[in-house]
């Protein structure tokens, strides 16, 4: 399976390239955000590696019914047509951009994209909360009439609304849905368009994650008490680090297009990766929030089933919480051993963005293939010297070594390295784990 | 209210509906019809039809919403038709 083309929007960059140069300078991408700061001490975190409507070349236009309501938005480009940014929230038309210039990228002709071969998969962490909550606060608080908040709350809402949007704009015949599993949505839409191509069911597919800037999106976590608080934006997101308190709530998108390798051989195509397997799974622990290493375990052995684990880079979720964290780490040593690759985390650069984690993040791994280098693990200062309180109970079964037995395999500054194979992995809520392999082109 | 005065409220309308291609709009008439003509999305009628009970300080019955045609003059004729009930 090929990935011949990628695009997507990502906080605080012009575009893919942008992305890319800060990311290997070690940049970090995480901002204070003013749309959290002005709510003071109602709200605990304040940096987000969010993206604004106007680094986007997007210009809402609101409406004079609804307070506040962003009724649709012009794109100042020219890019998408009016008539798509109508049904369109902001993820929408991010998740729309991204796929223009994935298939671009991937020189698919107009006849291929819209042929029954074309599918679209493309999924969200969250609902439209934006364009929901002014339709549900003026209908319920203010005891307005439901058309106050006009008729494409539907459209701009639903849970599969990027991917619509997206085949809406590319006329695909296609299959068109989206998949869900919270932090995982990304690279788990990606494995499912994945599998359509390997089980014959398409021959391309554009596949991936869109979280899109929302604060309605932010207060819920933050009012779970598990987002970074305390630190500069800059050090917020320090995945491993023993002063880790919580994840930075970002926002992106990442879009990738998938088609069968030989086929994508045979036109010539400019192939970035190809994707080896992928595998996903559940805990079956019963908690909801909880990480397990046993599951995540499992999640490796599927993968890679009777054959030889191997990968030079581990891009892992590293979302910067305590626990998941530790366990995750815990995990990746226990199947990979003590030494031999690297471990990259780019959290760390731009925070966790939902629903489209594991898709941007996918790209980043493409980008360490390209590059041949490791992305940094900013922030990762000290790990615990100490074993975790689970490595004492006698039912632990992993590593009984501390964190900070493995620095070795955790680098602060982008590292060059010979890179043929990444794992990247992503967990969600519900006990929800994927993961995929992917390898340089040889 | 004259039906000239309120044809060109709703012009002014109809040009904050992106899905409306604004060339389409230079000689909008009484006969003119939103769906035929406009190209306009039927799911666009009730956002045109809230954007006029604002314009136009009316509230429409839902029933009458319900039965409105797709022409100009349709909604010419229940904006006047509401004005004279208040």
């Amino acid at each position: 399976m090929a990935i011949v083309g990628m695009g997507g929007a990502f906080p605080n960059c012009k575009d893919l390239n942008d992305f890319k140069a800060k990311l290997f300078k070690g940049e970090s991408l995480v901002r204070d955000w003013d749309l959290a700061l002005a709510h003071g001490k109602n709200i605990r975190s304040t940096v987000s590696g969010f993206i604004t409507e106007k680094e986007m070349g997007l210009e809402a236009i609101y409406s004079t019914l609804a307070e506040n309501y962003p009724e649709t938005y012009i794109d100042t480009l020219g890019r998408i047509p009016d008539g798509n940014l109508a049904t369109a929230d902001v993820g929408s038309i991010w998740a729309m951009l991204g796929t223009r210039d994935a298939i671009k990228m991937a020189g698919w002709t107009i006849r291929e994209t819209e042929s029954e071969k074309t599918g679209v998969v493309i999924g969200s962490g969250g609902a439209g909360h934006v364009i929901l909550r002014t339709a549900w606060h003026n209908f319920f608080e203010l005891k307005r009439k439901t058309r106050i908040a006009g008729s494409h709350t539907v459209d701009r809402a639903m849970v599969y609304r990027d991917a619509a949007n997206v085949s809406c704009l590319i006329k695909n015949k296609g299959v068109c849905e989206s998949i869900g599993s919270a932090c995982a949505t990304g690279l788990g839409n990606i494995g499912y368009a994945y599998r359509l191509i390997k089980f014959g069911i398409q021959d391309r597919v554009i596949a991936g994650g869109v979280e899109g800037t929302s604060l309605e999106t932010f207060i819920g976590f933050d009012a779970m008490q598990v987002l970074s608080k305390g630190f500069k934006a800059s050090e917020s997101s320090r995945p491993f680090d023993t002063s880790r308190n919580g994840f930075v709530c970002s926002f992106g998108c990442g879009i990738v297009a998938l088609e069968e390798y030989e086929a994508a051989k045979a036109r010539g195509a400019q192939v970035l990766a190809v994707i080896d397997n992928y595998h996903n799974n559940s805990d079956g622990a019963g908690n909801m929030f909880f990480p397990s290493f046993s599951g995540q375990k499992r999640l490796w052995k599927g993968l890679f089933g009777d054959s030889a684990i191997q990968a030079d880079v581990v891009k892992v979720h590293g979302t910067s919480t305590p626990v998941g964290d530790a366990i995750e780490l815990l995990s990746v040593v226990d199947v990979m051993g003590e030494d031999g690759y690297q471990i990259a985390a780019p959290k760390s650069q731009f925070g966790h963005m939902l629903g489209a984690a594991g898709a941007v993040e996918l790209i980043t791994a493409i980008f360490m293939l390209q590059n041949q280098q490791v992305l940094p693990c900013l922030n990762s200062e000290s790990l615990n010297p100490e074993l975790e309180s689970f490595q004492k109970i006698p039912e632990w079964d992993g590593p009984d070594k501390p964190l900070d037995a493995y620095r070795h395999l955790i680098s602060r500054q982008t590292l060059a390295k010979e890179v043929n194979r990444i794992v990247c992995l992503n967990y969600g809520f519900g006990g929800t784990n994927s993961a995929m392999s992917i390898s340089r082109n040889n | 209210m004259e039906r000239q005065e309120i044809i060109t409220g709703l012009i002014e309308i109809l040009r904050t509906v992106r899905t409306i291609d604004p060339s389409k709009l230079d000689n909008v008439t009484e006969d003119t019809d939103f769906i035929a003509d406009l190209n306009t999305p039927s799911t666009e009628m009730i956002n045109i039809a809230a954007k006029a009970e604002q314009k136009f300080d009316v509230e429409f019955e839902d029933d009458d919403i319900d039965d409105l045609g797709s022409k100009v003059k349709d909604i010419v004729d229940l904006i006047i038709k509401t004005k004279q009930k208040i």
